[in-house]
């Protein structure tokens, strides 16, 4: 049965990959046969890790196996399953939408590439998500990095996309840097690159998590190693971007949680700390960050490195209370940090794909240049609404519900016994809850200036509506997100888990019928006149005089300028000799990148200076080459014979 | 179950019904701070009662944002006032009392306001919106650290538990930081109300307006429910304040003569409350808008220090 | 009367009651309202010294409450009050190096570090009570520091110099070994200071800068930059 699956999976997903570069019509239906077969195969595979799930069981498979260690081992247990569903929904959705909207894209060739490309990757990150051993999932970790470069990459002609592109490469090379340091050294201590406990032995175990750490962490984006998502985010296909956010910086979060709980099982409460700090840092910084962003999809990304950190205040409050033998809450504290992933994912790739549908209709990614598009396109306002209420983590969706388990076990720290700790946990508390809070602001800032009000520029009074597979998509992560919310508390309990969260279902259908009692109750109480904005009498003659997304968020610009550090710069040029008189004048405003010029930069230029230093020994003449060869040589030789 | 039942019942009429009468003390205390007559106590409701059967007026730039916010906004305060037990805590029940839940609720009503003050397009709208939800986020902070207190001094983060444990002892003299605690929740309570310091719900003078500038362009019954979930969230913010500060009178049990002198003592204290955010409006002056951080530090920092004396002490 | 045992949970509330001024020091522009905050903080010092008073009878600690009541409560801020009627400046607006809500900011992290590094320090303690009463006395003088140097005026700086001395005094009666002595010897230095500032104070005109402010319009007319 099993077996039968993942062999009709991986044929279709064999044609999903091979078919649109083989056949080079430039018609859709190859695409759509390609895309087809990817949705079937995902669909296979949902059986089987749905039934791992709710059994909780594990069952392994021997696709091909090369060496002794170099073998291609799957192994779906919980952790894997949860997140292959959770790879499995998103990109079911986004096949869909992908359908129409592959077609929308501006560029004549390399579509069927494209579609190729994006096929590999979703099939790449299941089989990270679902490697036995070390090596398939380095290897496979590399595949699920250069496919989505290559993706990121698919619109080379502009400008941004080459900055974006190498950008991206570079960090994720980085990324798989730590990786291989962090593997080599469990590789070490066993001489097997299966994924398996380390045997206890603190410093080496500290070393590994750290690498682990920065690995994971560089390709999930915590500041200070975000830089990239910025950039690669806006400049992909949204769809793309969707998968991206949606889930490949999960599949770093995979990687994480992996380490942490099958590698090493019995963490240290530094590392929680550590994450912790990391996390909140990241959670503020990123939010801070996105309520300044007028680019949609930029604004997006930065919101991805805010619920990364997040996930990891989850993750952190895990070790915290695992180290300190609380073994009830810090299991919480895993399983919300683990449903705000599957939510992140499921709404983070719903706005993703609802903002493509208004870029493509406007034209522009420039939320200023926006508005009103509540009329011309209400299903996808109407979506993206939804997209923006779970992200502001309200009531009763479920960005909601996986904020309220970490914020339970922030309001149990009393039971910790460290006093430091305490204090720690509360400020982190108080930033999430300020983060949660901007995140809403931003969220308003996103829908007001997009949707409401009147249209600013003539591309968007002319929007139209999206497709129907562009409305479709994204409404099925939509219902996902209204469904997780309400029934959380059933579906905690037919996994197993009886955690002490509300029941939301009670909560929704009082709110649902308080709605209704009320609507029905005034329905006949009075008239309704449709008149003009009445705005104190001033009138409102068109989209310039509106409230702008830069005049939304001034006042956050303004308390938080400690951290934006804005910088005004303005020269005048006068008539006269005395500056009287001024002829005309020039005056602008940035805001500092902190990352960029204080982190990045000195690091390029250290690595600037040091690759001048190695580029005079790189002379081009043979002869020189030949000359370092022989006294490498020798050199070796020498110092075998005198080490032994 | 039944008693649940009840419990919800009661605990959303009372507030509903109580919470105009709460705006009308305010008003009142602070038109004889000015020296004024005032309008009858009443009046409120009388308001309320007209603007629900008027006419509304619908901006044509708005779109359905601007209709669904006022009921939003009033099922998520009805919602919320289940968490806050104004008469009476029903035994054993951990449905609802969800101090972080009941928080998000607020959220919930806000983030559609704010919605609905950008739909029309008026440039008042929008700066009501965007002072409105900078300035929530800020106070965020201060809110999750009065309830982490709370949840640190009473061992749960449930409300009902809170206020049992609180009308069980004397509350105030086993656990003296407290008053601390409800100095930082008093200041909570006027800028979540919008009133004097942080805002001026009196006047729609650009300069302070902040709550008035979002329901600007709402008018008639749709009007009538932001004001009437605007009383309702004042009241939910009050009571949390009175029954854990002084919890006299306040009924753990279900009977009618407990739940008769419940109320009255809810009225008797919720009154004295109003006077004091009336006076307390009156004499002091409205802050220049990047003032109003600082004073939520302060508050913060003032939660901040209970947790620490409870922490270390 | 409260019973004793409810004494230090009093003492703790006074304590943070004490701070939050200061907070509010740290914060306020206007120069009389200031002067009036440091008159409360101080008569919350004479608070804590009677609550200290009423279970030991020390005549010391009363001693202590009477001469703090009667030099900061009534002479000193009388005298800046004096002062401050003669010059012309109400407000002091300029903030230097942190701004109130980061001046807030580290004075959480600055009772927080004085905390660790005191119970770091000191390992056997009679009671824990100690090490809250004296991280929190420790952080007031720092935060008297943080106003000094946060602000320009005179007489706030004299304030913030106050807020120290209020510091000082408070650890001297949670170490209630010599806090008359203490309070005796610095009360003259201060009386003395406050006057010799107050001089001052009269005599430049406030601060130094606003003689270069005076100059400031007159730069418009010779056409150099602003």
């Amino acid at each position: 049965m099993i077996e039968t699956n993942v062999f009709f999976a991986s044929i279709f997903f064999g044609i999903s990959i091979i078919l649109p570069v083989l056949v080079s019509i430039s018609r859709p239906i190859a695409r759509r046969i390609s895309m087809a077969c990817a949705g079937l195969g995902l669909l296979a595979l949902a059986d089987i890790s749905l039934r791992v799930m709710i059994t909780n069981s594990a069952m392994t498979l021997n696709l091909a196996s090369f060496y002794k260690e170099l073998s291609f081992e799957l192994l779906i247990d919980r952790l894997s399953a949860f997140f292959i569903l959770t790879i499995i929904l998103v990109s079911l959705a986004v096949l869909i939408y992908s359908f129409r909207y592959v077609e929308h894209l501006k560029k004549k060739h390399g579509k069927n590439i494209a579609v190729s490309l994006m096929n590999l990757f979703i099939v790449s990150m299941i089989l990270v998500v679902a490697s036995k051993n070390l090596i398939s999932f380095l290897f496979l970790w590399e595949l699920m990095s250069i496919s989505s470069f290559f993706l990121v990459y698919f619109d080379y002609e502009q400008k941004t996309t080459g900055k974006a592109g190498m950008f991206y490469i570079i960090m994720t090379q980085l990324s798989t840097l730590f990786l291989i340091a962090s593997f080599l050294l469990v590789y070490s201590s066993g001489n097997s690159f299966e994924i398996r406990q380390m045997p206890q032995n603190a410093p080496m175990a500290s070393v590994i998590f750290i690498l682990a750490f920065l690995g994971f962490g560089i390709k999930a984006g915590v500041i200070p190693f975000h830089k990239w998502l910025p950039y690669a985010h806006p400049a992909a296909p949204s769809n793309i971007s969707a998968l991206m956010s949606g889930l490949m910086i999960k599949v770093a979060i995979y990687g994480m949680i992996r380490i942490l709980l099958t590698v090493l099982p019995k963490p240290l409460l530094w590392w929680g700390v550590l994450i912790l700090l990391f996390g909140t840092l990241s959670a503020v910084l990123g939010v801070i960050y996105a309520l300044k962003e007028h680019d949609i999809k930029r604004l997006l990304a930065y919101h991805s490195i805010e619920n990364i950190g997040i996930i990891l205040i989850g993750l952190g409050l895990y070790v915290i209370f695992k180290a300190s033998h609380f073994e009830a809450l810090a299991f919480m504290a895993i399983a919300g940090s683990l449903f705000h992933t599957l939510n992140h994912a499921l709404f983070k790739s719903l706005l993703f794909l609802t903002s493509g549908s208004v870029v493509m209709a406007t034209e522009t990614k420039n939320i200023e240049d926006m508005g009103g598009l509540i009329k011309n396109m209400p299903a996808t306002a109407f979506l993206f609404l939804i997209g923006a209420v779970s992200i502001s983590a309200l009531p009763p969706f479920n960005g909601f519900v996986s904020e309220y388990m970490i914020f339970y076990v922030f309001f149990n720290t009393h039971v910790l016994i460290s006093p430091f700790l305490k204090i720690l946990l509360v400020a982190s508390a108080c930033i999430l809850a300020l983060t949660s809070a901007l995140a809403a602001a931003c969220f308003v800032k996103a829908f007001g200036t997009i949707f409401l009000g009147v249209p600013r520029s003539k591309h968007a009074s002319s929007a139209q509506e999206a497709s129907k597979s562009m409305i479709i998509g994204p409404a099925i992560i939509a219902i996902l997100c209204a469904l997780l919310g309400i029934f959380s508390f059933q579906i905690f309990s037919i996994l197993g888990f009886n955690f002490p969260i509300p029941n939301m279902m009670y909560i929704s259908i009082v709110l649902a019928g308080t709605y209704l009692i009320f609507f029905l109750l005034l329905y006949r109480a009075s008239k309704i006149r449709v008149y003009e904005t009445w705005s104190c009498g001033f009138p409102l003659s068109n989209g310039k005089t509106e409230y702008t997304a830069s005049g939304f968020s001034e006042p956050i610009v303004t308390i938080f300028r400690a951290i934006y550090k804005p910088k005004r710069n303005s020269t005048k040029e006068f008539y006269d000799d005395s500056n009287v008189i001024v002829s005309h004048g020039h005056a602008e405003m940035s805001l500092m990148k902190f990352f960029e010029e204080y982190l990045y930069a000195p690091v390029l230029k250290a690595v600037d200076f040091t690759s001048g230093i190695t580029a005079r020994l790189q002379a081009g003449y043979l002869d020189l080459y030949i000359v370092y060869v022989f006294l490498g040589s020798l050199a070796l030789l020498i110092a075998m014979g005198v080490l032994t | 179950m039944n008693e649940l039942l009840i419990y919800s019942v009661l605990n959303i009429l009372a507030v509903i019904l109580i919470s105009p009468f709460f705006m009308g003390v305010i008003k009142k205390i602070k038109a004889w701070c000015q020296g004024r007559e005032g309008q009858p106590l009443l009046q409120q409701y009388y308001n309320l009662i007209k603007l629900l059967r008027k006419e509304s007026v619908v901006s044509s730039t708005s779109s359905w944002i601007t209709r669904a916010t006022p009921y939003v906004n009033v099922a998520a305060l009805i919602t919320a006032a289940l968490f806050v037990p104004v008469l009476f805590v029903p035994s054993g029940s951990t449905l609802f009392g969800n101090l972080i839940l009941m928080l998000y609720l607020l959220a919930l009503a806000k983030f559609f306001m704010a919605l609905a003050g950008l739909d029309a397009g008026s440039t008042f709208g929008g700066m009501g919106s965007s002072r409105e939800m900078a300035f929530s986020a800020i106070l965020e902070p201060v809110i999750i650290i009065i309830f982490l207190a709370l949840a640190f001094m009473f061992k749960t983060p449930n409300l009902f538990e809170i206020f049992r444990q609180a009308s069980a002892v004397g509350i105030l003299y086993a656990k003296p930081l407290l008053i601390l605690l409800m100095v930082s929740l008093f200041i909570v309570l006027i800028a979540e109300t919008s009133r004097v310091p942080v805002d001026n719900p009196e006047t729609h003078l650009e300069l302070t307006m902040i709550h008035e500038g979002m329901v600007l362009e709402q008018s008639g019954k749709y009007l009538g429910m932001m004001e009437l979930s605007h009383a309702m969230k004042q009241t939910l913010l009050m009571a949390v304040l009175i029954n854990i500060l002084v919890p006299i009178g306040f009924s753990t049990a279900l009977s009618f003569y407990s739940i008769a002198i419940s109320f009255a003592a809810f009225m008797a204290k919720g009154t004295a409350l109003a006077a004091v955010i009336g006076i307390f409006e009156s004499s002091i002056a409205k802050l220049r808008l990047f003032r109003l951080p600082v004073m939520f530090m302060v508050a913060f920092f003032l939660a901040f220090l209970t947790i620490i004396l409870e922490v270390y002490g | 009367m409260m019973p004793p045992l409810a004494l230090p949970e009093i003492n703790k509330i006074l304590l943070v009651l004490i701070l939050f001024l200061a907070v509010l020091i740290i914060t306020v522009k206007d120069l009389l309202f200031l002067n009036f905050l440091y008159r409360i903080q101080s008569f919350f010092i004479v608070l804590v010294s009677l609550a200290l008073y009423a279970p030991d009878r020390k005549t010391s600690l009363l001693a202590v409450a009477s001469i703090t009541l009667l030099s900061k409560v009534i002479i000193i801020p009388s005298i800046i009050k004096n002062a401050q009627n003669k010059l012309k400046i109400k407000r002091d607006v300029e903030f230097h190096y942190l701004t109130p809500i980061s001046s807030i900011l580290v004075s959480i992290a600055v009772f927080f570090a004085v905390y660790l590094s005191f119970s770091r320090l000191i390992t056997e303690l009679p009671d824990k009570t100690f090490l809250i009463t004296g991280s929190l006395s420790v952080s007031l003088m720092f935060m008297g520091m943080i106003i000094i140097f946060t602000r320009q005026q005179t007489i706030t700086n004299i304030i913030g110099f106050l807020t120290i001395e209020n510091g000082v005094l408070l650890f001297s009666l949670f170490m209630a070994e010599l806090p008359l002595i203490v309070e005796v010897l610095i009360l003259l230095d201060l009386v003395m200071l406050i006057v010799l500032a107050s001089l001052l104070a009269f005599g430049i005109d406030s601060n130094i800068e606003e003689f270069h402010k005076k100059l400031q319009p007159l730069s418009k007319f010779l056409g150099g930059q602003k």
